[in-house]
């Protein structure tokens, strides 16, 4: 009891270290002794996004892009049928625009007023993304977030911000580096990070696949 | 509603990369309030508008202070009140238990988990098509001025700025009634592709395109 802060400090010893975590572990003890929620259910959304969905899916989509122009075409045609082929889709995802990076041309992804995420390609999203600065600047000062991020494109490379102010969720169709060349889906998709399908990122070909 | 919530080119919150930031969760209890908030949709447990509308509505500076996920707590707790799934006061009574080492209840229902992940899995409908639209790719369009005490997906820092339409998304119920259970019947979202100088003036940088999906109701031919 004594260490109940009225500030979240982070500090856990295994006690609640915060009024806001009693609060939400007071939430979730009342709904369940209510009888409202169960214990397992709430374990096994977490597990989903844990364990199934996450930033290993999109690159998967994107590998596919890069190695299959057929399917690299409907991917641009309809985003949420192509990544449903490799067996994605739901929640925050079922209406999905891919937008592909080319010469010149750099899109990234940003939600001004909340942070609207496509889930199934991508999991749930970082801290910096839900976050104020990221929020705030990543459309009226997009090459100074970039470079926070390491990122220097050239200087006629247009960059396309996309506010996702609706239900669409975009994802980010990177450039293949060009040293992949015969590279196996597999390898691919190992390079494809989440940040570059976010657009804050290239991806890089730093290791030859074995 | 024009609230900090709408944070489009304000100054003042420091860097976009800092330390812990890659991480999707920073503590236990966040993702246990990101699964308890998508169960009380599962059950049908909430009420009142939208999550979206509870968490604007939210006192300004708690919203700024609070992190991501205490906003999710605080917008599950009023959405449940509205329901009377909780009273005033219940919450705080089970963090007095639960503060001096009472055990929290445990429960098992293997059926609601298993609907709770199809339910993500399944996710809500795609929006649906445009079967005629006002405006049509390159056409100009401003966006309104206005100043709504209620939810809105336009920003404000987009109002009265001139774009061109890129493409029709689909067809959508405008979410500043949708929100609160008013009918409305959809109408076309578009993709509009705005210059860099006609949000934010000119710029020391090279310029660049921002792009948003707007409401037929948010545009007027320009």
């Amino acid at each position: 009891m004594s260490d109940v802060h009225d500030n979240d400090g982070g500090h856990h010893h295994g006690r609640p270290a915060s009024q806001i975590e009693l609060r939400a572990r007071a939430l979730e003890a009342l709904l369940v002794e209510k009888g409202l929620v169960s214990t397992d259910a709430i374990d096994a959304v977490i597990e989903l996004y844990e364990n199934d969905v996450g930033p290993q899916n999109g690159a998967k989509v994107v590998a596919r892009a890069w190695v299959d122009p057929a399917y690299r075409e409907r991917l641009l045609a309809d985003g949420a049928a192509a990544i449903a082929e490799l067996g994605f889709g739901g929640a925050e995802g079922n209406t999905m625009v891919v937008v592909p990076n080319g010469p010149g041309v750099h899109n990234a992804v940003v939600c001004t007023l909340c942070s609207c995420y496509p889930w199934p390609v991508l999991g749930l999203p970082p801290s910096w993304y839900k976050s104020a600065p990221y929020r705030a600047r990543m459309v009226s000062e997009p090459h100074a977030v970039l470079r926070e991020f390491g990122l220097e494109l050239p200087a006629k490379t247009t960059i396309r911000v996309w506010d996702s102010t609706a239900e669409v969720r975009y994802l980010v169709l990177p450039e293949r580096p060009s040293e992949t060349e015969g590279w196996d889906e597999e390898a691919l998709a190992a390079i494809v990070t989440r940040d570059a399908m976010i657009g804050v990122a290239v991806p890089v070909a730093e290791q030859t696949p074995a | 509603m024009d609230g900090v919530h709408d944070m489009g080119g304000m100054h003042g919150f420091g860097a976009v990369v800092v330390e812990g930031g890659d991480e999707v969760f920073h503590e236990a209890w966040e993702p246990r309030v990101f699964a308890l908030s998508h169960l009380s949709n599962v059950c049908g447990l909430l009420g009142g508008p939208g999550g979206r509308v509870v968490g604007e509505s939210m006192d300004a500076a708690h919203y700024l202070e609070a992190s991501y996920y205490e906003r999710w707590l605080w917008t599950a707790e009023r959405q449940l009140e509205a329901k009377a799934t909780i009273a005033p006061g219940e919450v705080e009574a089970m963090m007095a238990r639960l503060a001096v080492n009472e055990a929290p209840p445990r429960a098992a229902d293997p059926e609601l988990a298993a609907e709770a992940v199809a339910q993500l899995r399944e996710g809500s409908p795609a929006m649906g098509i445009a079967a005629s639209s006002r405006f049509a790719p390159g056409d100009r369009v401003r966006v309104r001025r206005m100043h709504p005490d209620r939810h809105t997906r336009c920003p404000r820092y987009v109002r009265g700025a001139v774009g061109v339409v890129e493409r029709v998304q689909g067809a959508d119920r405008l979410p500043d009634r949708a929100e609160y259970g008013l009918p409305t019947e959809p109408e076309p979202v578009y993709a509009v592709a705005f210059a860099s100088q006609d949000l934010w003036g000119e710029s020391d940088e090279p310029p660049w395109t921002v792009l948003l999906d707007l409401f037929d109701t948010y545009l007027e031919p320009a």
